[in-house]
């Protein structure tokens, strides 16, 4: 379903991604495990088309993407939580989910959508009217992911959600992570909480230094020895 | 002399509903598109020009003229965004108010060419109101309820629909809109458009109080700029209190005084607040 095929990013004359491929296929969860500066956040904007690739494509259910400036790429059904949740402080909860399903096809669903959300997370319901920026980072952190649901999106990335959160609310957002996954969307989610995201995953990647490191399926990719030692100490 | 303090009161928190109208759209503006809007006042001069045209060359009746002002400038609004705006959003911060204070010198220059310098004035005779001593001009009366109506309008724009909720993202955070599927370019013309719209309202509340000529903007704009630093700029409650502060300031040290030391009056309570709170009385916080 997304597609991403060597591209190569650049900040200025600063190279970021070198020839990195990836590919989500539907209702799969795809992990992309790294260290700081990997290139992960740069590689999520670069598909949704905040960051332009210099080289390779990006292509989306069957389409280029790679050309389209980022609020078209919503529209097909891609959402993605920026790092740090980027909640509108000054709007309240409802109006932030509200501005979630600002494009045409999400407005005229908008009711039933927020009582899907609502029930997925009672918590938004009970501070509905409250300012985004009165929000713990827990509850910013599930808000910015119920917000991105209420485009009806296929594919969700999901940048780094579990960054500067407690570790009781990190277990409780991996939480919601698995409830959206069995909703049935498709999950593309960059992480440096790597034993928690490969429990969820089905596949992921490596990345550092902007290159694709390893790839592999959940099991597969777990037993890397590389892996083992490097990020999982084991 | 109580009477006479009543009245500029009164009349000071007559002035403050305009005031706070030009405010508004000033910061609106700087709130969402990040610029200083120089040449807003002479904006509303231009509505003016456009209303005065109408009603006394061309005969049309005041309110259809009214109308008709509210759309053109609501026209030349998403003109400059086009045209000017635009290309300055990635210029640094010197070059955009650099460009939108030549404008100040293009817009005077412009009414010189077609009106000419003399004073242009609508002829509307409206009754002098009286509620026991205290006198209230109609016009200045209408001016005020009508700026508040539009205020409550535009409350309820940037509150109740999709596209207010859109504008007031932007102003928030430009990149994280684009991810909720909104142009930010499409909500930039949309701003200097109802912000255009909103000088052509306002010259209609101005028509019937004032005679307009080129230079009639200039203490507009510097008033409006005011207002809205001292409220804390892009704060839309900040420049309401603001405006009805530097209002009834205004009017009052008239009376107690004269109105040249009015006008230092208003600029030492600026620079003090300025001193004092550098982010305005309603500062916007700083957050992340």
């Amino acid at each position: 379903m997304l597609q991403v095929d060597t591209i190569d990013v650049y900040y200025g004359g600063f190279q970021a991604l070198f020839g990195v491929s990836l590919r989500v296929e539907e209702r799969e969860t795809v992990i992309t495990v790294g260290p700081n500066g990997a290139g992960k956040t740069t590689l999520l904007e670069t598909i949704s088309g905040l960051l332009r690739a210099k080289q390779g494509k990006v292509s989306f259910l069957g389409k280029s993407i790679d050309n389209e400036p980022a609020h078209k790429i919503v529209e097909m059904g891609l959402a993605h939580v920026p790092e740090g949740a980027r909640v509108f402080p000054q709007l309240t909860v409802f109006e932030n989910l509200k501005i979630g399903s600002y494009i045409k096809r999400s407005r005229s669903r908008m009711t039933d959508t927020l009582d899907e959300i609502y029930d997925l997370f009672p918590r938004l319901a009970e501070r509905k009217d409250q300012m985004g920026d009165t929000l713990s980072g827990g509850e910013r952190q599930m808000l910015a992911v119920a917000r991105s649901l209420m485009s009806n999106p296929r594919l969700i990335m999901l940048d780094e959600p579990s960054s500067g959160l407690a570790p009781l609310v990190v277990n409780l957002l991996f939480g919601f992570v698995n409830t959206i996954k069995k909703q049935g969307y498709s999950i593309l989610m960059v992480e440096q909480n790597v034993r928690k995201a490969l429990k969820l995953c089905d596949r992921a990647y490596l990345l550092e230094s902007g290159r694709v490191k390893l790839e592999g399926e959940r099991k597969s990719f777990l037993s890397e020895d590389y892996i083992r030692k490097s990020y999982l100490g084991i | 002399m109580s009477i006479l303090i009543i009245n500029a009161l009164v009349n000071g928190i007559l002035l403050g509903g305009v005031l706070a109208l030009l405010a508004f759209g000033m910061n609106l503006i700087f709130g969402v598109v990040k610029v200083i809007h120089m040449a807003y006042g002479q904006c509303v001069m231009l509505g003016m020009y456009v209303i005065y045209t109408l009603t006394e060359l061309s005969h049309v009746p005041f309110l259809a003229a009214c109308g008709v002002a509210v759309v053109v400038m609501a026209i030349w609004g998403a003109l400059l965004q086009t045209l000017v705006i635009n290309r300055l959003l990635s210029a640094n911060r010197l070059n955009q108010l650099l460009a939108l204070a030549g404008l100040i010198i293009v817009f005077e220059n412009l009414a010189h060419v077609i009106w000419g310098a003399d004073l242009r004035g609508v002829r509307i005779q409206m009754p002098l109101l009286s509620i026991g001593n205290v006198f209230l001009r109609t016009s200045n009366l209408i001016a005020f309820i009508g700026a508040l109506i539009a205020l409550a309008g535009l409350y309820f724009f940037l509150h109740k629909t999709y596209t207010g909720l859109a504008i007031r993202s932007v102003a928030q955070d430009v990149e994280c809109s684009k991810l909720m599927g909104i142009n930010p370019k499409t909500i930039y013309l949309i701003t200097l458009s109802v912000g255009g719209g909103l000088t052509g309202v306002i010259a209609a509340f101005f028509s019937p109080i004032y005679s307009v000529h080129p230079q009639f903007g200039g203490s507009f704009t510097m008033m409006a700029f005011i207002i809205v630093v001292l409220g804390g700029m892009g704060n839309l409650l900040g420049g309401f209190v603001g405006a009805f502060i530097i209002g009834i300031v205004t009017s009052l040290s008239a009376v107690l005084t004269s109105t040249e030391i009015a006008e230092i009056l208003v600029m030492t309570l600026f620079i003090v607040v300025v001193l004092m709170r550098p982010q305005g009385l309603f500062g916007i916080r700083q957050s992340r």
